[in-house]
């Protein structure tokens, strides 16, 4: 057994000293930044075994009492790591001491020696602040303002008994941002602090800080510990949360608080009790919101004068281009890509406008991104690919690509362009020839044709056209003109009424009674025929047919011919055998007037135009 | 005596009146027509930002043309040509503005319709939608003449409907009578269809609710009065909204798609 343990402690020797042969570290460790009525712990540390404590050299506290030390500490672990074994000694001298004055003070280079050598320390600069006859981390008798009380002697009583209350000076939250006043799209951290002269508060909620208008990345944050000096006084610092974030938007824009829910142990002197219980310490909890004070930041407007392709990249980028490939043939495909480095808003750079000759389609711009964010921004590289198709052979020239971007160290825009590219399309037969010259080349552009090869009218010459605003429609000439005629018109038709109302009464009447005058007459003529009077009976079968024709029709009788008559009757639907008849009769009893003839006929021919007038009449009349 | 003392005595300065108007508009009217033939001479040496200089001021001066409007926006369009970023200070965007400005005063000039038509396409935009076909033949149709014109023509139309109005009453020829109805009836739509183009393009070119976003700016269309509020979309150059109100320094605008949104009133302006 004791022969075991002898082998596992030479072992771990061993061992011990094989991991720390490559690195013996001599470090001095001590908050870098206190106050004059706090102690300050100064510790030197060593990872190897030192060759005696006598060894050990300390460095003169100009400006320090020394309070005690140096006191010495050993400490030794194992650990074991995916069979890996790890064995960490730890030696370590410590002080403490008390500053005398406020200033910087130098800690100079302790030294110790291990295996014969000497190894230093490096010397600290440390950082004394007088915070007045404020006393060192008791809590506040009174809450409140900050400042008002600060130099309040009734405060710096240190063995009265104090209230368990914590003060906002003691423990705040601070949100801070690295810049105020930015362009649009530039980032910026953000971080949350927590200081305190309390000690680590118990985080009971958490409200984050909330970004309106700003693109937000949280970063990786550990809890980082360090300590810092607000208005005069010291504070330990806990890093509660960073961000890197860029404002979309100009104007004055405002981080909303972050709040949190802490609860505060409070060690305080109970003297209330005087007897046995005299001086007895008691502990309790506070409990406190914090709330961070609004930050605004300022974001500017970018100056006037950017170039057309600038698309709202800020930072300080680079451009580099792939070519496409010097020969093709129509048809095939081929790509441009080009690729902005750097840091800035890459996240939000859009692809720089390609412009390709008429005969080119472009297809979908493919992105490929590779973007880190940092806390001091993002950076990386986006690569852009513009696949095309050529569908004409030929030389082509294609304009370089142009990016443009805020700079912000010199505040100017700057534009990167690529080499134009040259490219040699050679035929692939299956275009005809005489369509690729001449014609008119149209493209489609987000799902509309548009002819590309056009150019704008010449400008109007001649002597400047003397122009008159003035508009004719609804103008006082346009309605007197419209009046005007209007009366004109209202003074002939009052003049001509008569002659009007007789021209309609006229021609009406003549067309509704045409047929009732012909049975009139046709009447006077049977009359005749019964008294035998030829000559008569025939003049009125002719005055009726004649007039007939003429009322119906409105037809003058001078300018009536059987010829006309025919016309007429056949315009209006009747049939021509009726026509022809009705010229019959008319040519018959034109005969028959003067020549001597039989009774008969008379009865024949009246029959014959009544049934003619009365067929007239129904076609007419449907 | 004394009334023909007094006429006398308000004719001289009626008379006196007259003819310091008349200085007045010649004395500006010999400046206009000086910088106008500067303009004419500059845009002809391709010196478009001098032509550019010459017109804008010719338009200060007095009442433009659409003649003037479609020069000065031809030196836009040239002068945006010209500079090594096409465009960049919101040229395209002042061209598609005073080509807008021109058709509205003379609605039938092919040459502004064919270079909008090129300026237009310039613009990253959708400009519109496809016009519905009835919709598009009334722009077309009403585009063939002016509003005086029109207006003219429906005088014409309105006379010689009265004319054959007459006639049918007063004439006795059936055929005359139909014919001369038939005329009137068809006068009578061609008038009120005159009268309706000759109003519609005076009240279009009076009071244009139509704007040209004219800044190359990068400000965003939001869907409120608001800098915090939601962003619609991003406007470009050249790009012709309709301004339905405005608030503060606001405008509630539509566009062409039927999108409406709030933009700064400073980076429009109206046709």
């Amino acid at each position: 057994m004791i022969r075991i343990r002898h082998f596992l402690l030479v072992l771990v020797a061993i061992l011990a000293t094989w991991n720390s042969w490559a690195q013996v570290a001599f470090k001095a460790e001590a908050p870098l930044l206190v106050s004059l009525n706090e102690r300050v712990r100064v510790e030197f540390s060593i990872n190897e075994e030192p060759d005696g404590d006598n060894t050990f050299q300390a460095p003169t506290f100009e400006g320090f009492n020394i309070l005690a030390g140096p006191s010495v500490s050993t400490g030794m672990g194992m650990q074991w790591i995916n069979g890996h074994q790890t064995i960490s000694y730890n030696r370590t001298y410590t002080f403490i001491l008390k500053p005398l004055s406020a200033g910087k003070h130098t800690i100079g280079s302790a030294s110790i020696m291990v295996d014969g050598k000497r190894y230093n320390t490096k010397s600290i600069i440390l950082e004394v602040i007088d915070e007045g006859s404020k006393v060192n981390n008791a809590p506040s008798q009174q809450g409140g303002a900050r400042d008002t009380h600060q130099k309040d002697p009734q405060t710096s009583k240190p063995d009265k008994r104090v209230e368990p209350t914590v003060s906002s000076d003691d423990i705040f939250l601070m949100l801070s941002v690295s810049d105020k006043e930015v362009y649009k799209g530039e980032a910026l951290r953000a971080t949350l602090m927590l200081y305190t002269r309390v000690g680590y508060p118990d985080i009971r909620g958490f409200d984050l800080p909330v970004f309106n208008d700003f693109w937000t990345q949280e970063l990786q944050s550990l809890n980082e510990r360090s300590r810092a000096e607000y208005n005069g006084r010291v504070y330990d610092t806990y890093k509660l949360s960073e961000y890197v974030i860029a404002p979309q938007r100009t104007g004055d824009l405002t981080i909303s608080p972050a709040e949190l829910d802490v609860a505060i142990q409070v060690v305080t002197q109970d003297n209330s009790n005087q007897g046995f219980f005299y001086g007895s310490r008691k502990v309790s909890v506070v409990n406190r919101k914090l709330r961070s004070a609004p930050v605004a930041i300022k974001v500017l407007e970018f100056p006037e004068g950017a170039p057309a392709s600038f698309n709202g990249a800020v930072g300080s980028f680079s451009l580099t281009a792939k070519a496409p490939e010097a020969e093709m043939s129509a048809n095939s495909s081929n790509e441009i890509s080009v690729t902005i480095s750097g840091s800035g808003n890459l996240k939000f750079v859009t692809a720089p406008r390609l412009k390709l000759p008429d005969s080119f389609e472009l297809y979908d711009t493919k992105v490929r991104d590779n973007i880190t964010t940092t806390a001091s921004g993002a950076s990386g590289s986006i690569t852009y690919s513009y696949p095309f198709v050529v569908r004409a052979a030929g030389e082509y020239y294609i304009e370089p690509i142009v990016f443009s971007y805020f700079d912000l160290e010199t505040k100017q825009y700057k534009t990167l362009a690529t080499e134009p590219f040259v490219l040699t399309v050679t035929g692939d037969g299956s275009v005809a020839e005489g369509a690729k010259s001449q014609d008119r080349v149209y493209a489609e552009y987000g799902g509309r044709m548009k002819q590309l090869d056009r150019d704008i009218r010449f400008i109007h010459t001649g002597a400047l056209p003397v122009h008159s605003l003035s508009f004719f429609i609804l103008s006082p000439l346009y309605w007197l003109l419209m009046v005007l005629f209007v009366a004109i018109f209202i003074v002939i038709y009052v003049v001509m009424r008569k002659r009007i109302r007789e021209n309609r009464n006229i021609v009406a009447r003549r067309m509704r009674q045409a047929d009732k005058v012909a049975v009139q007459r046709l009447r006077m003529a049977q009359r005749s025929m019964v008294e035998g009077r030829r000559h008569a009976f025939y003049e009125e079968m002719l005055r009726a047919m004649w007039g007939y024709i003429s009322d119906k029709f409105n037809i003058p009788l001078s300018n009536l011919t059987k010829e006309t008559i025919r016309e007429e009757l056949y315009r209006r639907g009747v049939s021509a055998a009726d026509a022809e008849q009705f010229c019959q009769i008319i040519s018959r009893s034109d005969e028959a007037q003067y020549a001597p003839s039989t009774d008969s006929d008379m009865g024949e021919v009246y029959d014959d135009a009544v049934a003619v007038i009365s067929k007239i009449e129904d076609v007419i009349k449907r | 005596m004394s009334i023909i003392n007094n006429i006398k005595r308000v004719s001289a300065v009626v008379l006196a009146l007259l003819s310091l108007t008349v200085a007045y508009a010649t004395d500006s009217k010999v400046e206009a027509a000086a910088e106008w033939q500067r303009g004419l001479d500059a845009y002809s040496n391709g010196e478009y930002g001098a032509a550019r200089d010459a017109w804008e001021r010719v338009a200060q001066l007095g009442p433009a043309g659409a003649e003037l409007y479609y020069n000065l926006a031809n030196a836009y369009y040239r002068l945006g040509q010209q500079s090594d970023a096409p465009f960049a200070n919101g040229e395209l965007g002042r061209a598609v503005l005073n080509y807008r400005r021109a058709l509205r005063l003379n609605p039938s000039d092919a040459d502004a319709r064919y270079n909008l038509d090129i300026a237009v396409d310039h613009t990253n935009d959708a400009e519109s939608l496809p016009q519905g076909v009835i919709s598009s033949m009334w722009t077309a149709v009403r585009g063939t003449m002016s509003s005086n014109g029109w207006a003219i023509a429906s005088v014409v139309q309105f006379i010689m409907a009265l004319v054959l109005t007459l006639i049918y009453l007063l004439s006795n020829t059936i055929v005359l009578r139909k014919v001369a109805f038939f005329v009137v009836v068809l006068l009578v739509v061609a008038f009120i269809f005159s009268t309706i183009f000759a109003i519609s393009e005076r009240v279009l070119s009076s009071d244009s609710q139509e704007a040209v976003v004219v800044c190359n700016s990068t400000t965003p269309v939001h869907a409120s009065p608001d800098n915090g509020s939601k962003i619609i979309r991003q406007p470009s150059q050249g790009v012709t909204v309709k301004v339905l109100r405005s608030h503060g320094e606001w405008s509630e605008v539509e566009f062409a798609d039927g999108e409406k949104g709030w933009i700064p009133s400073s980076i429009i302006e109206l046709v």
